[in-house]
């Protein structure tokens, strides 16, 4: 910086910048989202928690152990949000497909219990869902933001797990790779 | 009906920066002036698309327009007016949209003052560079932050709020919105460093031309940050105010990088020198802004103001790597022909000094940047998590920090080229005296500690040193017959004051890193207790609830005087509690009360309990800088017809501003 040394040395500084930049760009380039609201769970293989409360439509007390023998989808949403809307006739098909393979059980988070049941009207949805008031049902799955969902073995156990909007092609495949390792 | 009109003014948006752009290039390639001309009219076809954008999207918060998916996810029924206008800016996508109106108008003020000089190669190709960054951040609202998407299906009947950390708080409405005047503001000087490579014409000025641009920039970001902190230290609890967290970084590099530039430039304005040095720091400021937002929006690293789940990554990381590898072109391409002759001839003079000054703060922004992305490469490597702390920066920071103050408060003192033997020690001698005073009162007064002590009496001396040159300022305006006052008016005595406002933040950051005391009381109602000095006294537990929260507050009653309400809130629609700190600011310290607990039916309250000298300090410092560099931005002293001139059209001298075209 001081005085004229040798010609080229803005090309020597540019080109070691450069290379420099590449190798940042390449790093950034190649790294994966941090797990930002999308944390894989650890609960698979595990037991899946106890979720149970009254059906926000029926008000009839409805539990997910009562589900034991199917596959069971337990699929946490809020009124307030659109992939919940969206993931909406995925559920329908899900649940009235074969009633004997697969229930679907929703858990309303972060949303208040009026909301969550003019959702589901508004859907259509008739599946049995509960409201979660004091978020134990969420804190238990790790769920922090919906939609969000889990894949419950006939036996009880978590095999499958959903970050965003449930499709129906996504669920089978859960179901299948299951059956393939026995369960 | 709003997605429809926000699209429409996006796309009006989008449609007037290319259109800018085609006039612009075409009348330069084609050399046609006339073409050229039409840029402004295109200009303001795309600022009114941005206004229509925002006036759409905040209609739509307004108005609770959940058919919008942002306002679904960050507005309920029940958020405040206030608060769902900020709400704009409290996600991704809407946050976008307030970049783009910012360089819009940005790009308007720029359009609007060179109008007429249009034709002139520089203004046009920098224009175009500018417009490119517009046509980048409209695409974007196009794609992958849409603001306007629709809600699928049936809009909701309520939406989910904003983040309950973001509606506690009216700083949060003014943050973001100076961090982005700030962060954005430097495309103006990086479009012009880049025309200016591109042309060649690196010694005209232009640089000068937008030094304001810079300067105002420069005053943006910083009141952002500090209002940043502020925020901090007033919502999240913890009693601290800065965490080197990556987007504290983020914003950080880019005001190193500016800061450095903004006093090198008045090297180059004064003797012709260190150019291609200048560029490169306003390439790097520039491409740092890009940077930050990328690492706080792409989810790669995690932070408090990571936006997950998004994905404008790629294209944010595209236009990084776009604007650092053609700067890094351009500048191996032409720099070693545009290097200026002549050189620094003494270490002891104001060049030299700033040459220092120069190294130090990029020094300090490498720190900060490899720190930053350092756990990144090594994940990259060998597949390592890896966090790196405080521990790291503050080891780097502390003495960069301090080599600064002290380096403040010798460059102003010095002249220019060489210091004749003795000067230095003339200038300096009552400042290197309050620097001495200033310890010794410390430790008279019972503080200990090397480093506070080295940061007080430096601060002593920088502070002195800037005085003395303000008390000379003031005396030179007397002398001609001024109000004294107008010595406080122009770059250099703007810059003295702004030298305060830092050595002011220094000595409270200083204060309250050093001797802050923390303590955890439990107490019930009609307890006592002392913490540093102060007593504390609660008076009662409460509940309450509103339509838009419910919580629990503990009436804390501070050394017999005000009664303070650390709360712990849960906002509607939300799961988490919020705790909400309520403090004792006095002008010798800070009484911090952040709820641990709160069980109004047990009537226990469990306070995390911060006591630091000196902060408020650190806010008032914030303000001398901004308006420091307020006044440095007001036109000054006319040039001294000795003084090399950069200006070399002195016609330029009716369309720039008088502090840089006065040439007489």
């Amino acid at each position: 910086m001081t005085g004229r040394r040798g010609p080229g040395r803005a090309l020597v500084a540019a080109s070691a910048a450069g290379v420099v930049v590449l190798a940042l760009v390449a790093v950034l380039a190649t790294r994966h989202a941090a797990p930002g609201t999308s944390v894989p769970s650890n609960l698979g293989g595990r037991p899946a928690p106890p979720a149970a409360g009254r059906d926000l439509l029926t008000g009839r007390r409805v539990s997910l152990a009562e589900y034991r023998g199917r596959f069971v989808l337990v699929d946490f949403f809020a009124s307030w949000c659109a992939p919940c809307q969206a993931e909406a006739p995925a559920l329908e098909t899900l649940a009235f497909r074969d009633r004997r393979e697969l229930a679907v059980f929703g858990v309303a988070v972060k949303d208040s219990a009026a909301n969550a049941r003019a959702f589901l009207e508004r859907t259509g949805a008739t599946w049995p869902a509960v409201a979660d008031p004091g978020e134990s049902i969420a804190l238990a799955y790790g769920v922090a933001d919906p939609p969000q969902s889990f894949l419950v073995a006939p036996d009880g156990v978590v095999v499958g797990q959903i970050l965003g909007q449930v499709s129906v092609a996504a669920v089978d495949r859960l179901i299948a790779a299951a059956r393939r390792a026995g369960a | 009906m709003d997605g429809v009109i926000g699209h429409v003014g996006v796309a009006l948006g989008l449609a007037g920066a290319l259109a800018a752009i085609v006039a612009l290039v075409l009348g330069q390639v084609l050399g046609r002036r006339a073409l050229g001309a039409t840029a402004p009219t295109y200009v303001a076809v795309m600022v009114l698309g941005g206004l229509v954008a925002a006036g759409v999207m905040e209609h739509a918060l307004v108005a609770h327009d959940f058919s919008l998916a942002f306002v679904a996810a960050n507005n309920s029924r029940e958020t405040p007016l206030l608060f769902s206008v900020t709400g704009m800016w409290s996600a991704l996508q809407g946050s976008i949209l307030l970049w783009t109106i910012i360089l819009s108008g940005y790009l308007a003020v720029l359009a609007l003052r060179l109008r007429r000089r249009l034709d002139d190669a520089v203004v046009a190709w920098a224009l175009v560079v500018g417009l490119a960054v517009a046509v980048f951040f409209y695409a974007l609202m196009l794609g992958p932050a849409d603001p306007f998407a629709a809600t699928p299906g049936v809009p909701p009947p309520d939406g989910a709020g904003p983040n309950p950390l973001l509606q506690d708080n009216t700083l949060i409405a003014f943050h973001p919105v100076f961090l982005y005047l700030g962060y954005v503001g430097f495309t103006v000087p990086f479009a012009f460093a880049v025309a200016s490579l591109a042309t060649g014409r690196v010694g005209e000025g232009w640089l000068a031309a937008t030094r304001r641009f810079a300067l105002v920039a420069w005053m943006f970001l910083t009141v952002g940050i500090v209002l940043g902190a502020w925020w901090s230290y007033q919502v999240l609890g913890w009693g601290g105010f800065w965490g080197w967290d990556p987007v504290e970084n983020a914003a950080f590099l880019p005001w190193l990088t500016a800061t450095a530039y903004l006093h090198s430039v008045m090297v180059q304005e004064r003797r012709g020198l260190l150019r291609i040095w200048n560029l490169s720091l306003l390439v790097a400021t520039f491409s740092l802004t890009i940077l930050g937002t990328f690492l706080t929006r792409s989810g790669v690293v995690q932070s408090v103001h990571a936006f997950s789940d998004s994905g404008i990554g790629p294209a944010l990381l595209g236009l990084f790597a776009a604007a650092v590898l053609g700067g890094v072109v351009l500048i191996g391409w032409r720099g070693d022909r545009l290097r200026a002759p002549g050189s620094i001839d003494a270490a002891a003079s104001r060049e030299g000094a700033f040459l220092v000054n120069n190294l130090l703060f990029a020094g300090f922004a490498l720190v900060v940047l490899v720190g930053t992305v350092f756990p990144l490469f090594v994940q990259a490597i060998d597949g390592q998590q890896l966090t790196i702390g405080r521990p790291y920066f503050d080891a780097f920071g502390l003495p960069i920090g301090l080599a600064l103050l002290f380096f403040m408060a010798i460059a102003p003192a010095l002249p220019w080229r060489k210091a004749a033997p003795g000067v230095l020690r003339r200038r300096l001698v009552v400042p290197a005296w309050t620097a001495v005073a200033t310890v010794a009162a410390c430790v008279g007064a019972g503080l200990r500690g090397l480093a506070p002590l080295l940061a007080f009496g430096l601060a002593g001396f920088a502070g002195a040193s800037a005085l003395r040159q303000l008390a000379l300022a003031a005396a030179a305006a007397r002398r001609r017959g001024l109000s004294p006052l107008t010595g406080l008016v122009g770059r250099a005595n703007g810059g003295m004051v702004v030298h305060l406002g830092v050595v002011v933040v220094a000595v409270g950051l200083a204060a309250a890193s050093s001797f802050g005391q923390r303590a955890e009381l439990t107490l019930r109602p009609g307890q006592s207790a002392r913490v540093d000095g102060h007593e504390l006294t609660l008076l009662a537990v409460r509940s309450f609830s509103d339509p838009s929260r419910s919580g629990s507050e503990a009436l804390v009653r501070v050394d017999g005087g005000g009664v303070f309400r650390p709360a712990i809130d849960t906002f509607r629609g939300d799961t988490e509690s919020v705790g909400t700190p309520s403090i004792d600011s006095g002008a010798l310290d800070d009484v911090y009360l952040s709820p641990v607990e709160i069980t109004p039916g047990r009537q226990v309250v469990t306070l995390d309990v911060v006591v630091q000298p000196l902060v408020v300090w650190l806010w008032i410092g914030g303000a001398l800088v901004a308006l420091g560099a307020l006044l440095a931005a007001l036109p000054g002293r006319r040039r001294r017809p000795t003084d090399p001139a950069s200006l070399l059209f002195p016609e330029l001298a009716e369309e720039l501003p008088p502090a840089v075209g006065a040439v007489r």
